[in-house]
């Protein structure tokens, strides 16, 4: 057996609830979650915990279902049609349950998750995304819009729902990230940094992004989550410019990727440039 | 056993540091552990409606809901478009820890709506997701294309929403 060393974190947890607020009249809430938390890495075979919470105002029933995505080189996420041997390998030995849970509103539930590793396999990293989603109900006759004379209606109902990934690390892992190519962009009528991160190693980085400004103590862009999973050896990273900088963004700027706490907080690549 | 802290605050930033402040308050002689986890959230607030589409006789048409908070109905000449009042694009409340970055799935997978043996061709599209702030609305608008003489009756259709970390 290979020597596991644990690294999920710890399973008994305080989630924080953000009640949103709701402007009157309040609408019926149904098939609304909370899952906590939004991404898990299993360094073993001892497994961990994700919680799922009903945060709508109606009985729901919840699937839960192990996908596969994978990243394209401007960072998105998209799903596999074909799966590869890895991501395979990965719902394979990934175990949950359970699967199917019907809660009343306010009710979490605690979804276990553990591997179980076949005894030849490979190191590398290996991961899929668990998905969580609310089986829809019919709608309530309150919602339904009067038959018209004539004409048509359309009704669509949205299954809506999180994935997290699940990330299984087996055997020694590295990685090394670099930061290139920076440049003044626009993204959605927004001014926005855009940079190429390269990655190289067997394990996907992840972390924090932080550009600041030589002078301005408040870091101009600031994005948590960055990922760059196996897939791919480099990706696009394009991030909104903090709204309340209203200087220029020309000129040297520091860029920063950085792990998170719970990982170590290395960090992962650096990098001064000047931008225009 | 999992503890859960209900607070009303805003943000998820608020919601968070409120937690901890929990955490800490407990007796002093006992070991009280609590670790906050990151979360993420998903709330439905409003349907994708079209409103009430009359088809033409001679030719199809298009009728388009902009992804946005609006949801302004564009409705191509032949086609007459009623009960504007109840047009919508779909919405759905994101909130997550503040300047995480996550990416939507799933809405290219309904190609076609359905009454019966009738179908009509259909194309979604959302709202870029900006969580820099905690949290964002996605919206989700929608492209028709109706037949000419499409049959009356109720089109259905599932299109499924992934928030993806």
């Amino acid at each position: 057996m290979p020597n596991y060393t644990f690294h999920a974190r710890p399973i008994f947890a305080a989630v924080a609830l953000a009640a949103t607020s709701i402007a009157a009249p309040a609408p019926v809430h149904a098939n609304d979650l909370l899952v906590a938390p939004t991404r898990i890495v299993l360094n073993g075979s001892r497994g961990t915990e994700v919680i799922l919470n009903n945060i709508g105002t109606e009985e729901a029933t919840y699937r839960i279902s192990l996908e596969l995505r994978r990243m394209t080189a401007d960072g998105n996420l998209e799903e596999v049609e074909i799966p590869n041997e890895i991501e395979e390998a990965a719902v394979e030995m990934i175990r949950y349950a359970p699967r199917r849970v019907v809660l009343p509103p306010n009710q979490p539930q605690a979804i276990r998750i553990g591997v179980r590793a076949p005894d030849a396999l490979p190191d590398g990293e290996y991961r899929a995304h668990m998905l969580f989603r609310a089986i829809p109900r019919p709608r309530p006759v309150a919602e339904e819009e009067p038959q018209p004379t004539q004409g048509f209606n359309i009704r669509l109902t949205p299954i809506y729902g999180v994935s997290i990934p699940i990330i299984v690390r087996h055997g020694e892992l590295a990685a090394t990230a670099a930061i290139s190519d920076a440049r003044i962009v626009r993204d959605n009528d927004r001014r926005a940094i855009s940079f190429s991160l390269s990655r190289q190693g067997e394990q996907s980085t992840y972390g924090e992004v932080i550009i600041t400004k030589p002078g301005i103590d408040i870091p101009i862009v600031r994005a948590r989550g960055i990922a760059v999973y196996p897939e791919l050896t480099q990706r696009t990273v394009t991030l909104p410019v903090n709204e309340a900088f209203e200087g220029s963004l020309s000129g040297p700027v520091l860029i920063q990727y950085r792990e998170i706490e719970s990982d170590g907080g290395r960090l992962l690549a650096e990098a001064r440039t000047e931008l225009r | 056993m999992t503890k859960l802290f209900k607070t009303a605050a805003l943000s998820a930033t608020a919601a968070l540091a409120l937690g901890a402040n929990a955490a800490h308050a407990a007796d002093a002689t006992a070991t009280a552990t609590a670790q906050i986890l990151e979360q993420i959230t998903v709330t439905r607030t409003s349907h994708l409606n079209f409103g009430t589409i009359v088809p033409d006789t001679a030719a199809s048409g298009n009728v388009t809901v902009a992804a946005t908070s609006a949801g302004t109905r564009t409705c191509d000449a032949n086609l007459t478009c009623a009960g504007a009042a109840s047009v919508s694009s779909a919405a759905f409340d994101v909130t997550a820890s503040a300047g995480s970055t996550v990416s939507v799935t799933g809405l290219t997978g309904l190609t076609q709506l359905t009454s019966g043996t009738d179908t009509m061709a259909v194309s979604l599209a959302g709202s870029t997701l900006d969580l820099s702030l905690g949290s964002d609305t996605l919206y989700v608008g929608g492209d028709l294309t109706v037949g000419a003489n499409q049959p009356t009756g109720t089109y259905t259709g599932n299109f499924t929403v992934s928030v993806n970390y």
